[in-house]
């Protein structure tokens, strides 16, 4: 199969990552969809490893798993402070500070 | 089935051999130890504050930490005058650990610069003195507990306690490690990890305000939220260079780029799409963007400002704006200089934006603390247009600009700190309204700041927008200039009402009243006046140094 | 400059396609809500941030879950040395006592503050 289609599969990936970032009100999902991100670049990063050969690609995978584990520890304790304070994840209840 | 593929399976299958007991030889990886010293004691002072809060008694806590901070922060900023000493800013610079971190002069003068901020954060961190004592304990900024729920059982069982969150020291040491990496990363992988390991404590840290926690914790999602986001891009966009030019490597993506680099049949076959190249350009960019506060990527900013505990916010303000301008100097300059026809236009318009939109949303501030964060977007307009100038005098400049503008922006905030009311701090500015008649030395000092700010002569900031706009006008970028000085005349105009404000108005009957700090915070903000003094009067040799500074390894 | 215009063009058509589309439906559309559709969709369940049982967060699995997620994955650093433990020799062997170490500074601090405690 052509390797390309994963680079295609991985954009895609992206893509509805990225879009659910921008469109999810719930903080937990946008987490989510932030790690669906960093997920696809995994995928990315191991199909140019295929593509040319060297394995820095694979390396890279690893470590970003392991940042992005690192990512998750911090970010739910984060996010479930701010949801034990307010009984609420939603972004939009996050409005302290509007003018 | 062609050679190459055949190189490309040898990868993963090895061929079965009698002697099964005989690995193939790996060339063992090099560590410069003694070049990588300063970013190792740092470190090495975060893993002790850890084992500090893990095994020491709460009470001994505060001291142990403040006095691994202040010792690691100084051994590190003294291992690194002693490699300057040693000549690795000039003639000796190199790559280190293996292609991972470069030892230049722009990495070891920026490392300094942070290291220096560190060490000024560190005291207005320490500072005990400005919270009413609260049942018999002196405290600081930060929660008691961070995990307690606000206004909850056991957020008062705490409180009562005396419980301070002496954590913050040893995530402020992880960050300045990371942060000293970042602008000496030499390749994307070290740039992507050194980035998240700043990130991470400084999301912490934003939710650890002691007063007005739900806005603090508020603050931490939101800085968060949009720090991950921004941070995938970026990585998408490592994935996409490495796809281009199958490295990770700085000088080996700028060899790609440049097309001088020597490859590999397999590697020639598969590298060098234009297309990569310029979407994942854009998109590491992007992500560098939003660390420094760029505009269309600046939303997080005044509310991550205004939310968090105000030294961090100053600490953030300053460090992660040197890390963060340095490691975009680096790959702008070290990575993409063969494509700055390319990215030259778009940071053109960004600087443009950055500048206007900081300067005119600053004039209708009413939030001291917003106000300092929208001065903190303009003044990353200012420092693109350093950025685009693309010669030695713009990396000169913009290094000089950093120090100048760090410690003026330390010294703000850390007044910040002390004009209080009983609901602490007292950031709405129509409270400031007198403050020159209640306490004419503090409105002084912040008044040198905020000239500084504006860029009016003989402050350190006047030196530096100097020689920003000089670099850019003679790369020549003239219209950019036009605008910088143009934008500065407006966000003078708030700045001056500002102090207008503090010196000839009356003061308000029920207004806050200044704490007297303790020498820390004392310390934090004389050296704010004094670099702002001596950095606007006699700037010579800073400006030198930082020309002897600015030349790249690759 | 003629080389962008197509673009520009292209980026106009859409704005404008854009804005007339929402700007249209909005205007002419029938506007009947009820709660189902004005849920977030979340695979058939109900969705977050109301869990289940009176809005309670079970707490502890969450700090076990994280806790027992980042030292897992610390330990994918591992297996590659393990492969190639003989061929890195002593410098091999160094570096991975110091990044064990490190893992087990936070091991230590996450157990004396009562991190590993069920109750």
């Amino acid at each position: 199969m052509n390797p390309a289609n994963y680079l295609y599969l991985s954009a895609l990936l992206f893509t509805i990552g990225a879009a659910g970032v921008l469109i999810r009100r719930n903080a937990i999902i946008v987490f989510m969809c932030v790690e669906l991100m960093l997920n696809a670049c995994n995928l990315a990063f191991v199909t140019f490893s295929r593509l040319h050969g060297n394995l820095d690609g694979q390396i890279i995978a690893f470590f970003t798993m392991v940042v992005a584990a690192a990512e998750v520890v911090v970010g739910l304790a984060i996010i479930v402070t701010f949801f034990r304070s307010r009984h609420s994840a939603s972004v939009d209840d996050a409005d302290l500070m509007k003018l | 089935m062609s050679a190459t593929a055949a190189a490309v399976h040898s990868l993963w299958t090895t061929r079965a051999l009698a002697d099964t007991a005989a690995t193939p030889a790996i060339p063992t990886p090099h560590i410069e130890y003694a070049q990588l010293s300063p970013v190792l004691i740092v470190f090495g002072a975060a893993v002790l504050g850890v084992l500090i809060e893990a095994f020491a008694p709460r009470a001994a806590r505060y001291a142990g930490q403040l006095a691994v901070s202040v010792v690691g922060l100084a051994a590190a900023f003294a291992a690194l005058v002693a490699l300057a000493a040693d000549g690795y800013a000039q003639g000796r610079s190199h790559v280190a650990a293996m292609g991972a971190v470069a030892v230049d002069g722009p990495a070891l003068f920026l490392q300094g610069t942070i290291v220096l901020i560190a060490l000024v954060a560190t005291f207005t961190f320490a500072e005990r003195r400005l919270d009413p004592v609260a049942h018999g304990n002196r405290v600081d900024s930060f929660a008691a507990q961070g995990s307690a729920v606000p206004g909850g059982e056991q957020e008062q069982k705490a409180v009562r306690a005396g419980f301070t969150t002496t954590e913050v020291f040893p995530l402020l040491l992880f960050a300045v490690a990371g942060m000293m990496i970042f602008p000496a990363a030499d390749d994307l992988l070290t740039l992507f990890v050194s980035l998240e390991v700043f990130s991470l404590p400084l999301y912490l840290l934003c939710a650890l305000a002691r007063r007005r926690r739900l806005m603090s914790q508020e603050a931490s999602v939101k800085y968060f939220l949009l720090g991950a986001f921004s941070s995938a891009i970026l990585l998408f966009g490592i994935a996409l260079l490495y796809g281009y030019a199958g490295t990770v490597s700085y000088g080996g993506i700028a060899d790609v780029v440049d097309g001088t680099a020597k490859l590999t049949p397999a590697l020639a076959n598969t590298t060098g799409n234009d297309a990569l190249l310029l979407i994942g350009g854009a998109m590491v960019v992007m992500g560098l963007l939003f660390k420094v506060a760029a505009v269309p990527f600046h939303m997080w900013t005044p509310d991550v400002y205004q939310g968090a505990p105000t030294p961090v916010t100053g600490f953030m303000a300053a460090a992660v704006k040197v890390a963060a301008f340095g490691a975009l100097l680096r790959l702008l300059y070290v990575v993409l200089p063969g494509m700055r026809w390319d990215w030259r236009p778009v940071m053109w318009g960004v600087a443009i934006v950055t500048m206007v939109v900081g300067a005119i949303i600053a004039v209708t501030q009413t939030d001291v603390k917003r106000l300092l964060a929208y001065s903190s977007i303009a003044h990353a307009g200012f420092l693109l247009t350093g950025v685009i100038a693309v010669s030695p005098s713009g990396v000169s400049s913009v290094l000089f600009y950093l120090v100048a503008y760090s410690f003026v922006t330390l010294g703000g905030f850390a007044v910040v700190t002390l004009v209080r009311d009983a609901g602490g701090e007292a950031t709405h500015l129509s409270k400031w309204a007198g403050l020159g008649r209640r306490s004419p030395l503090l409105a002084a000092v912040f008044a040198v700041f905020l000239l500084s700010f504006a860029g009016i002569p003989l402050t350190a900031g006047f030196s530096g927008k100097f020689a920003v706009f000089k670099a850019a006008a003679q790369g020549g970028a003239v219209p950019l200039v036009v605008v910088g000085v143009i934008s500065s005349a407006i966000a003078a105009f708030f700045y001056i009402r500002v102090i207008v404000m503090m010196f000839f108005q009356e003061p308000q009957p029920q207004g806050p009243t200044v704490a007297i700090p303790s020498p820390l915070t004392s310390t934090a903000i004389a050296l704010g006046v004094a670099v702002t003094l001596v950095l606007g009067v006699a700037p010579q040799y800073f400006l030198d140094l930082a020309g002897k500074a600015g030349v790249f390894v690759r | 400059m003629n080389a962008y215009a197509p673009i520009l063009v292209l980026g106009g058509l859409g704005a404008g396609f854009a804005i007339f589309s929402v700007v249209m439906a909005s205007l002419t559309g029938p506007k009947r809500y009820n709660r189902a559709k004005l849920d977030a969709y979340e695979c058939g369940i109900e969705p977050t941030p109301q869990p289940a049982g009176g809005g309670r967060f079970p707490i502890k699995y969450y700090l076990t879950a994280m806790l027992f997620i980042v030292f897992d994955i610390e330990i994918v650093f591992l297996y590659p040395w393990a492969v190639t433990f003989d061929a890195l020799g002593l410098f091999g062997l160094v570096e991975m006592l110091l990044f064990v170490l490190t893992v087990f500074v936070a091991y230590a601090y996450v157990w004396r503050r009562g991190g590993l405690e069920w109750d």
